[in-house]
């Protein structure tokens, strides 16, 4: 596959991923594309996602690190117009972890989810601990 | 207040041949400088020894009574920056009338620190450097800081030296630096490549004007004339590990190390 010519810095990217993790974050890449990363992040302690595991699959378009890589629908501003190719995977997946620690309610994709969040945050947090229970535990 | 009491008399740290105060300096070609107001100070030429760490004292009666300019005047250099309050111009590579050597023919080397002068809170002057240029076998060098230039006394702790490579590619060396923000952080290749796709500094996202490419770090061979050397010294004082002296043009570059001993040319 496209494996063959993997520039070198992704390969880079991917072997500290593997053998320098950071806490909480795990990306591994898979086996029939490179660019294709399966990644878990586990819910921040003290935050209504701890206990949590967040999957997610990440992919590193052709254009990487000239375009972010991508990442379904999360709201960072650095995967879309604050994107640098000093960035990396790490950072990015950093950056996610620390979302989920302080949630920004003024840049939502899910609008009814905002809205209540600033309405009502100590019920949030508790919507946001019940989601992360019925969803995000027990791989 | 008596008009002595604003004579200012320049002293400094200084090191070399012959040096030459200009108040209200302009620049002209080849880095030679002529009083912008003849009549209130003529520049005098005052020759030295060499040898580092002098301290040199304006001799008394050469000064300038800086009562007859206003503040203001004093505090900024002209809007065309071509004029400054106080230049200090130092000179080296005239030949030595005792040498048993014939006299090499050689251009003149020099190098100007331009300073404007503001008043402190005790009501004493000071000179403020706002810019330093070199001039070296006929080159002009302005004195710039680089951020990003790995010093290479600090290596040797980590084997990977992640940072002395591009952030794009992470395997080419660093060579190019943005302006205006200096951020020295990409090879050439990349750097080009970024230039299609965007306007913006990867590590602080200002917008790019310029790229500078600096090659090879090559330990600057050290046969320019002791004074030369010596010349490039005393600035050293006044610049820090992450300067750099660039041509107008970019396409030259010179260094130095806190060491005092390594001169290097980038190029
Ligand atoms: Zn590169
Ligand atoms: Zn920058």
């Amino acid at each position: 596959m496209a494996n063959s010519n993997l520039p070198r810095r992704i390969i880079k990217e991917t072997q500290r991923l593997l053998s320098e993790p950071a806490p909480g974050i795990s990306a591994s890449p898979s086996e029939e594309n490179m660019r294709y990363f399966n990644v878990m992040i586990l819910g921040p302690s003290q935050s209504p996602y701890e206990g949590g595991v967040f999957k997610l699959e990440l992919f590193l378009p052709e254009e990487y690190p000239m375009a972010s890589p991508k990442l379904g629908r999360i709201c960072l501003d650095i995967l879309k117009d604050k994107w640098s190719p000093a960035l990396q995977i790490r950072t990015v997946l950093l950056s996610i972890q620390a979302l989920l620690s302080a949630p920004n309610p003024d840049d939502p994709l899910s609008e009814n989810v905002a809205k209540h969040w600033k309405a009502n945050e100590a019920e949030a947090v508790e919507t946001a601990k019940e989601w992360t229970r019925l969803y995000a535990s027990g791989v | 207040m008596s008009a002595t009491d604003l004579n200012l008399i320049t002293s400094f740290l200084f090191v070399n041949n012959s040096i030459t105060i200009f108040y209200f300096g302009k620049e002209g070609e080849n880095c030679k400088f002529s009083p912008l107001y003849p009549e209130a100070h003529m520049p005098v030429r005052i020759p030295f020894q060499e040898g580092l760490g002098q301290k040199f004292c304006q001799p008394s009666g050469t000064g300038i009574d800086l009562g007859f300019f206003e503040l203001d005047d004093l505090s900024k250099p002209s809007q065309t920056e071509d004029v400054f309050p106080l230049v200090i111009y130092v000179e080296a590579g005239l030949p030595t009338p005792s040498s048993d050597e014939p006299p090499i023919s050689q251009p003149t080397s020099s190098q100007s620190t331009q300073a404007v002068l503001v008043k402190n809170n005790n009501g004493f002057f000071q000179a403020k450097v706002i810019r330093q240029i070199l001039w070296v076998e006929g080159i002009r060098y302005e004195l710039r800081d680089i951020y990003g230039i790995s010093n290479s006394d600090e290596t040797g702790f980590n084997d990977e030296e992640p940072e002395k490579d591009c952030v794009i590619c992470m395997s080419e060396p660093k060579d190019t630096a943005v302006l205006p923000c200096r951020h020295m952080c990409m090879c050439s290749e990349c750097a080009k490549e970024l230039r299609l796709q965007t306007n913006k500094c990867p590590i602080c996202r200002q917008p790019i004007e310029e790229l500078i490419e600096i090659k090879d770090v090559i330990t600057y061979k050290v046969d320019l004339h002791i004074s030369m050397q010596s010349l490039l010294l005393h600035s050293l004082s006044l610049m820090d590990s992450n300067s750099v002296f660039t041509s107008s043009n970019y396409d030259r570059a010179f260094t130095t190390q806190n060491d005092y001993g390594n001169l290097r040319e980038l190029e």
